[in-house]
C-alpha cells in the first residue's frame, strides 16, 4: 500500500486511524480513479475515528451542476449505530449537510455506497 | 471478451453466439493449472502410455502477489499473472473495477472517446441510462393518458387508454421502447473533460497511462491457490521475499488480530515454528491462536465450495457473504447466495473471542426474511451454511499450527425457500 501514489495524501490519517485505513484507502482510490470525482479532499472525523472524503461527483441525468458530497468509508465487518451517524453528521460541519454517503468495503475490494439522510426523506416521484 | 477491440454486441438478455464461443474460448480453464497433452506423442511416450504412464503435463503459471496487511488481501498486478488468475477460475477482483481489472482499458477508451469496445462497467452504465430514460418516457406517457382520460370522462366520452386511434401503443413497454436519437447523442461522450486524469496531463494525448489497478485476492482465495494448487507465491510487503507456507499460515491469521501492523515495525516475538532462519514476523503465541479466527472460518467455507467446483465470489451486493456461480460470472448469474453462520461448539469461546464474527448469534426472523426476499427477487436461492467451530477445551491450540486443523471444522447447509401455500400447490 505504501508504494501506491495515493498513499502520501492518506498517510497521516492511516497512521492516526489504523483500523479504518483499509476502507479509507479503497474508497479514496475508487472515487478518485474509478468514479472520476474531482476536487477531492480528505477530512478528519475524530468522532467516528476515521477519515472521510469530500468531493464533486460527475453529473447524473437529474442534475445540472456537480454537487459536493461527503463519503464516509467503513468496513463490512463493523457495527454502526444511529448515534454514530449523528456524530458523523455533527462533525461534518455547521450546519451539517442533509445527506452523506456511506461506503462499505470488503476484503475483495468491492465497495457499495449508501445514501444516508438526516431524518425521513420522501422518495422521488 | 476483449475490452478495447470492438466486438459484436447483441442487445437483450441473450448473448450472441459469437460472444458465447468467445467466452468459452477465453475462460476454458476452470483452474490456473492446465493439463496439457502433447498432440504428437513420440514412440517412447506411446509405449509408456500403454503401460499407464501418461504424457500429460501440468502447466503452472506461477503467479506472484504481495501481501497487504491493512486491507487483508494479496495484490497481484498484471506482471504477476492477474489476468491468468481471473481467466482461469475467476479468482480475485480488480480493485477499481466491477470484476475483471479493466480500469486501464476504460481510461484508454475514455481518452479515445471511441466507445466502440465497451467494458462491462460502460455497458452497465449505458443500460442503466437507457432504462432511466425509458422510465421517464413511460411516466410521461402514463400521465398524459391519465389526463386525457380525465378530460374524456368530464366530456362524457369513453376513450380506450392504452391505444391511440391508429392502433399504436401510447404507453411504451420495455420490449418495444427504443432510445431516441437525441438522448443517445447526449450520452455518447462520457465525461472525461471535467475530471483531470490521474497523474500527468498536459495535452494528455500521448502520455502513457500508468496502470494503477491491481487484482485483489482475499486471503481465502490466495490460500486456496497456494496451498492446494501451488500456483501462487506471496511476497512480503517489506522485503519482497517469498513467504514460506508456515509464515503465510501465521501471517494470514495475524491479519485479523488487531492492531494493524503495516505501518509499525514487526515486534519480535517467540515464533512457535521450528525453522531457525525466519525473519522476525509477528506471529501469535500459541495461546492466542483461536479456532474462530475469521480467516479460518471463511476459508473452510470457501474451500468447501471451491472444491465442489463452484466459483465463489463476494456477495455484498445481495446482503450475503458469498455467491456461487456454476461456471463463472461471465456465463450466468449466480444461482446461490451463501450466508455463513458460525456455530461455536463451546459458548465460552464465543464470550472470550476478540473477533466479532458476523451471524454467530441467531438472527431475527425479520432480518432473515429481508435477506431471503432480496435474493428471491434476483432469482437466487438462499443457503445458510453452518460451520461448527471446535472448542478450545477439547483441542489444544497446537492443532492450529498447521492447516490440518481444518479437519476439525464441519459444514452443514440449509436451503431456504419461501413457501406460499396458495401458489405452491403443485
Amino acid at each position: 500500500m505504501q508504494n501506491h501514489p495515493s498513499y502520501p495524501k492518506l498517510s497521516q490519517l492511516i497512521a492516526k486511524y489504523p483500523k479504518a485505513s483499509a476502507a479509507l484507502f479503497q474508497v479514496y482510490n475508487d472515487l478518485l480513479l474509478a468514479q472520476r470525482w474531482s476536487d477531492i479532499e480528505v477530512l478528519d472525523l475524530p468522532a467516528c475515528s476515521r477519515g472521510a472524503i469530500k468531493g464533486r461527483r460527475p453529473i447524473t441525468d437529474t442534475e445540472t451542476i456537480r454537487s459536493t458530497c461527503v463519503v464516509v468509508p467503513c468496513s463490512i465487518a463493523e457495527s454502526l449505530s444511529t448515534s454514530w451517524f449523528h456524530a458523523a453528521f455533527a462533525s461534518l460541519g455547521d450546519p451539517p449537510p442533509e445527506e452523506m454517503y456511506l461506503a462499505i468495503t470488503t476484503e475483495d475490494a468491492s465497495t457499495v455506497y449508501y445514501k444516508i439522510s438526516k431524518g425521513i426523506v420522501k422518495p422521488p416521484v | 471478451m476483449s475490452l478495447i477491440n470492438p466486438s459484436n454486441r447483441s442487445k437483450g438478455p441473450h448473448k450472441g453466439f459469437s460472444k458465447r464461443t468467445e467466452n468459452n474460448r477465453i475462460y476454458a480453464h476452470p483452474l490456473p493449472l492446465v493439463l496439457f497433452t502433447p498432440p504428437d506423442p513420440s514412440p517412447l511416450q506411446r509405449a509408456l502410455g500403454l503401460v499407464g504412464i501418461s504424457s500429460t503435463q501440468v502447466l503452472n503459471p506461477h503467479c506472484e502477489g504481495v501481501f497487504d496487511a491493512a486491507t487483508r488481501s494479496v495484490w497481484v498486478d498484471k506482471h504477476g499473472g492477474a489476468m491468468v488468475l481471473w481467466q482461469r477460475g475467476f479468482f480475485g477482483k480488480g480493485d477499481l473495477s466491477r470484476s475483471e481489472p479493466s480500469w486501464l482499458a476504460r481510461q484508454i477508451n475514455a481518452r479515445k472517446m471511441a466507445g466502440k469496445g465497451l467494458t462491462s462497467e460502460e455497458v452497465t452504465a449505458k443500460r442503466r441510462a437507457e432504462r432511466k430514460q425509458f422510465k421517464l418516457d413511460r411516466a410521461r406517457a402514463m400521465a398524459a393518458a391519465a389526463a386525457e382520460a380525465e378530460v374524456a370522462f368530464a366530456e362524457g366520452r369513453v376513450v380506450s387508454p392504452g391505444y391511440a386511434p391508429d392502433g399504436t401503443r401510447i404507453i411504451p413497454s420495455a420490449a418495444t421502447w427504443k432510445p431516441s436519437l437525441s438522448t443517445a447523442a447526449e450520452q455518447a461522450p462520457p465525461t472525461p473533460d471535467d475530471a483531470p486524469e490521474e497523474g500527468e496531463e498536459g495535452d494528455g494525448e500521448e502520455e502513457p497511462l500508468e496502470d494503477l489497478e491491481h487484482l485483489q485476492l482475499t486471503l481465502q482465495e490466495a490460500f486456496f491457490l497456494l496451498w492446494n494448487l501451488d500456483c501462487l507465491t506471496v511476497l512480503s510487503p517489506d522485503t519482497h521475499e517469498p513467504l514460506t507456507l508456515p509464515q503465510i499460515w501465521d501471517t494470514f491469521q495475524n491479519a485479523h488480530h488487531p492492531p494493524h501492523l503495516s505501518a509499525l515495525p514487526p515486534a519480535p516475538s517467540p515464533s512457535p515454528s521450528p525453522l531457525p532462519s525466519i525473519p522476525p514476523s509477528p506471529s501469535p503465541a500459541p495461546a492466542l491462536r483461536r479456532f474462530d479466527n475469521p480467516f479460518l472460518v471463511n476459508y473452510v467455507v470457501y474451500h468447501h465450495y471451491r472444491s465442489l467446483g463452484w466459483v465463489v465470489k463476494n456477495g455484498i451486493k445481495f446482503c450475503v457473504d458469498y455467491l456461487l456461480y456454476k461456471r463463472g460470472p461471465v456465463f450466468h448469474h449466480a444461482e446461490f447466495a451463501i450466508v455463513v453462520c458460525p456455530v461455536y461448539e463451546d459458548p465460552a469461546d464465543q464470550a472470550s473471542s476478540p473477533f466479532e464474527l458476523q451471524n454467530a448469534t441467531p438472527f431475527t426472523w425479520s432480518w432473515l426474511s429481508t435477506i431471503n426476499r432480496v435474493n428471491s427477487q434476483v432469482q437466487k436461492t438462499l443457503i445458510l451454511t453452518y460451520i461448527t467451530i471446535p472448542a478450545h477445551s477439547r483441542l489444544s491450540p497446537d492443532v492450529l499450527s498447521s492447516p490440518a486443523c481444518f479437519a476439525h471444522y464441519s459444514v452443514r447447509e440449509v436451503v431456504l425457500r419461501r413457501f406460499i401455500p396458495t401458489r405452491m400447490r403443485d
